[in-house]
């Protein structure tokens, strides 16, 4: 259809020139297309993916600083680890690897690994390349993603197919960080190339391969056809089309012109919902919202205050509001697709007479005047920060709400200059350490979340969940820990957000992760 | 003819003051904006460390003049550095931008010539009569409406009713170039082409109402061919400049255009390189658009001096 519009298109044009100089013109013909191939009954194979989304990547080079969420969902589709998160986020399992096995001092990880993996240009995969990636990782531990691998010691090599990962301590998330993107496997000594002609076009093991990005424009991966998992995948090619306008993505998607569009407002969510031919999803996510409060300025340090503003705030309403209803209120700092979330944590609930106590009870008993940071051209935020400025109006706190850019909002955060500030958090790994760590550790390396909230018993309490390899006991750990945190009201906790997408209802087997993982090999596209 | 086109030298040189004030204009202002591009690189879940390592990595550490007279010496041997944010040429990104921007341009100024010319003829025959006034309120309504409101409508009724054009987005071969870019071009044309009537419309009138016109009449001159050999000639020579002021305002003006339609020109590059702070991006594009907005001057005036006999730049340029 759209071809044959483009040829009628220029036929016009070239019509309208020939008629401006006095000659006429003669018709276009559309050259018939071949058809692709069909399991019968099961998925089709073939077909080009187009996804749409706001930013571009930024590199490939998974252990590099720059390395970012909207990055990994195009690396992920051609790299691969050892270990990977189950669909619902909360367990892991051999990808590369066929399992593990732990010594008895808790230090000696022994990994078995696939003996029929192949990268894209058909080259084994052995534990040669295992080491060399792992190590490679750890290296960029000032500068890039390598800080995963503080725990790791050395990784020995014992065969062809098995490799020993030694520890400085024991470390129960070890499993989960070696997960992670900046552990995907590469070639040894890349592949004899430099590191930086390495990741411009990555040689890997996952079932699309490098094909070409115009940088703002698209990036474009195709079939692996050495994939080592048989039949897959099903479609030709796979591209992420950058489209900033959000309107424009859902026009686009309403037109046929893209298959997926990445995280649709929420304002229009409901209307493509209704659009004939489009399906849209809301995926469990790992997103928490919440407000954090500076407790290096005055009075944020007083628990009583930050209390106060905590069970001040209508959580209910806020999902309404703003997310039109999908998702869920927060009751604590791990969200539901986090493992050992608490669904039981008694996080503060929306309680104005509550409210008013605390504040009673704080250093201002009559209220006080304070601001919000928000990120300017955000309409999530805009409408929250406005519901919660009448929600404290009510308790007697004045909120002034400020406007930044993105980047000078962080900025402020970064730099402890704001009194309240509206962000989020998502994992990238299935373990609540990554965040727990960012938030409660001073040491973390992030002020606790830009807080400076500082407990030694939860701190405690983090430092022994690190340790602790039972499972039973780390849940009970991270139980405690939820309890104390929400006591504390250290960041006041808002609502659970899904991923949003909306897709054609020619797009099938599309399923997102908690961890903002796709599978792009399970996607297939019905005629 | 040639001694006319000698203010040419003249003009090139006046541009080197003009493109080095640009230059040191938006360095330092892009420096005051609050943020940095670390921590945009590195997003929330950044750690002082990183961004420590990262600014450094990058150059940023260095004081502010240090990086200026860097970026200068670089110009000076052609280089206009790399993008912080993609870590690539930033004269390659700019090259692949330009196509984009520039057909959009020289596309929006072909359709508001086509709309314009016929339509300020139209009104210019028969002044004060329906389809003059026509034409008038369609230049009102024009230049009221504003240029997204204007993309999302034609989107709406062209790609998604009739499905005759894209949503957006630039096309891979020459072909799909064209045909993505009507519906932006026509857009731009739409906002583009009441200027360019009023302008027309009332040297038109002018002109018809000149004694050689009325000469040309009475020799028995008629219809198109006086339209074209008399009366346009003459009266197309002020639009000439209006056109040439708004090329340069059409590229500053394409940011929204390409916005809408997702096109990756110049104006999506400047946006993005403005959000994620990466200096050396929008000092590039800066720089390419002043010496666009100075070389279109100087093209104008050429045009000018060709189309009037009478305009003579060099001899006022010599006095």
């Amino acid at each position: 259809m759209r071809k044959k519009n483009r040829i009628a298109f220029v036929g016009f044009l070239a019509a309208t020139a020939l008629v401006l100089t006095g000659c006429s013109a003669g018709t276009a013909t559309e050259s018939p297309s071949s058809g692709a191939p069909s399991e019968a009954g099961g998925p089709v194979m073939g077909g080009d993916l187009v996804i749409a989304r706001g930013p571009d990547a930024l590199t490939m080079d998974s252990t590099s600083a720059q390395f970012e969420n909207f990055s990994m969902s195009v690396f992920q589709q051609m790299g691969q680890s050892l270990f990977s998160p189950t669909p619902d986020g909360q367990e892991l399992v051999p990808l590369l690897a066929t399992g593990f096995t732990v010594s008895d001092d808790g230090l000696t990880y022994t990994i078995p690994l696939r003996d029929d993996v192949t990268f894209s240009d058909g080259q084994k995969m052995t534990s040669k390349d295992v080491k060399f990636s792992i190590d490679q990782d750890t290296a960029t531990a000032d500068t890039g993603w390598g800080f995963v691998n503080a725990a790791i010691d050395k990784v020995n090599i014992v065969d062809d197919y098995t490799i020993d990962v030694v520890l400085k301590y024991p470390w129960a998330p070890i499993i989960a960080d070696l997960s992670m993107f900046s552990n995907a496997i590469v070639q040894d000594n890349y592949g004899g190339k430099t590191k930086e002609q390495y990741y411009e076009a990555p040689v890997m093991t996952g079932p699309f391969m490098w094909g070409e990005w115009k940088k703002g424009q698209y990036l474009k991966l195709v079939k692996n056809p050495t994939y080592w998992e048989a039949g897959k995948p099903y479609l030709d090619s796979v591209s992420w089309n950058v489209v900033p306008d959000a309107n424009t993505r859902k026009l686009q998607l309403q037109g046929g012109q893209i298959d997926i569009n990445d995280t649709p407002d929420w304002s229009s969510f409901a209307s493509l919902k209704e659009s004939p031919g489009v399906e849209v999803y809301a995926f469990p996510s790992t997103q928490i919202d919440y407000v954090s409060m500076n407790e290096d300025r005055e009075p944020f340090a007083d628990v009583h205050v930050r209390r106060a503003i905590a069970y001040a705030i209508d959580r209910d309403a806020l999902v309404e509001a703003v997310l039109f209803g999908n998702g869920e209120p927060a009751n604590s700092m791990l969200s539901p697709g986090t493992p050992f979330y608490d669904k039981d944590a008694q996080g503060p609930t929306y309680d104005v007479a509550k409210a008013k106590e605390e504040l009673a009870l704080s250093s201002k008993p009559n209220g006080f005047s304070t601001t919000l940071l928000i990120r300017s051209g955000n309409a999530n935020q805009a409408a929250t920060s406005q519901i919660i400025q009448d929600e404290l109006k009510e308790i007697g706190i004045t909120v002034e709400i400020v406007q930044l850019d993105p980047t000078a909002n962080k900025k402020a955060r970064q730099a402890m200059e704001y009194d309240m500030a509206f962000s989020a958090w998502t994992m990238d790994i299935p373990d609540p350490d990554q965040w727990t760590t960012f938030a409660l550790d001073p040491k973390g390396g992030a002020h606790s979340a830009f807080t400076n909230y500082n407990n030694p018993e939860v701190i405690a309490l983090n430092n022994q969940a690190q340790r602790e390899s039972d499972l039973t006991k780390r849940a009970d750990l991270y139980k405690q820990i939820q309890k104390l945190t929400g006591e504390d009201a250290f960041l006041a906790y808002l609502y659970y957000s899904p991923y949003a997408f909306a897709s054609t209802d020619k797009v099938k087997g599309f399923e997102v992760t908690p961890l903002g993982n796709y599978h792009t090999e399970n996607i297939y596209k019905t005629k | 003819m040639l001694h006319r086109l000698s203010f040419i030298p003249g003009r090139l040189l006046q541009a080197i003051p003009v493109v080095f004030g640009v230059t040191l204009l938006v360095f330092f202002m892009a420096h005051l904006l609050p943020g940095d591009p670390a921590l945009a690189i590195l997003g929330d879940k950044a750690t002082e460390d990183r961004i420590v390592a990262l600014r450094t990595q990058l150059g940023l550490d260095k004081p502010l003049l240090v990086q200026y007279g860097l970026f200068l010496s670089n110009i000076a041997r052609g280089n206009l550095g790399d993008s912080l944010t993609y870590q690539v040429p930033v004269s390659s990104l700019v090259l692949e931008a330009v196509p984009v921007t520039l057909s959009l341009v020289f596309f929006a100024l072909i359709l508001g010539l086509l709309i314009g010319i016929p339509l300020s003829g139209i009104a210019a025959v028969k002044p004060n009569r329906p389809a003059d006034l026509g034409v008038r309120a369609y230049t009102l309504v024009g230049q009221g409406m504003p240029q997204f409101w204007v993309g999302i409508m034609l989107i709406l009724f062209f790609s998604l009713k009739l499905r005759l054009f894209p949503v957006g987005g630039y096309g891979q071969t020459a072909a799909d170039h064209l045909y993505y870019l009507f519906l932006p071009a026509l857009t731009l044309a739409i906002a583009l082409s009441p200027t360019l009537i009023r302008s027309l419309r009332s040297s038109t009138i002018n002109v018809l109402g000149s004694e050689y016109v009325a000469t040309a009449r009475s020799k028995g001159s008629g219809g198109v061919a006086l339209f074209r050999q008399h009366v346009l000639r003459n009266a197309i020579i002020p639009t000439v400049s209006i056109m040439g002021v708004n090329l340069g305002y059409l590229v500053g003006g394409s940011i929204v255009i390409e916005k809408v339609f997702a096109l990756p020109g110049l104006g999506s590059l400047m946006l993005n390189a403005i959000f994620s702070r990466d200096f050396p991006t929008i000092q590039g594009v800066t720089l390419f658009v002043a010496l666009f907005v100075v070389v279109v001057g100087i093209l104008t005036d050429v045009v000018y001096t060709l189309l009037d006999p009478r305009v003579n730049f060099s001899s006022k340029e010599r006095e």
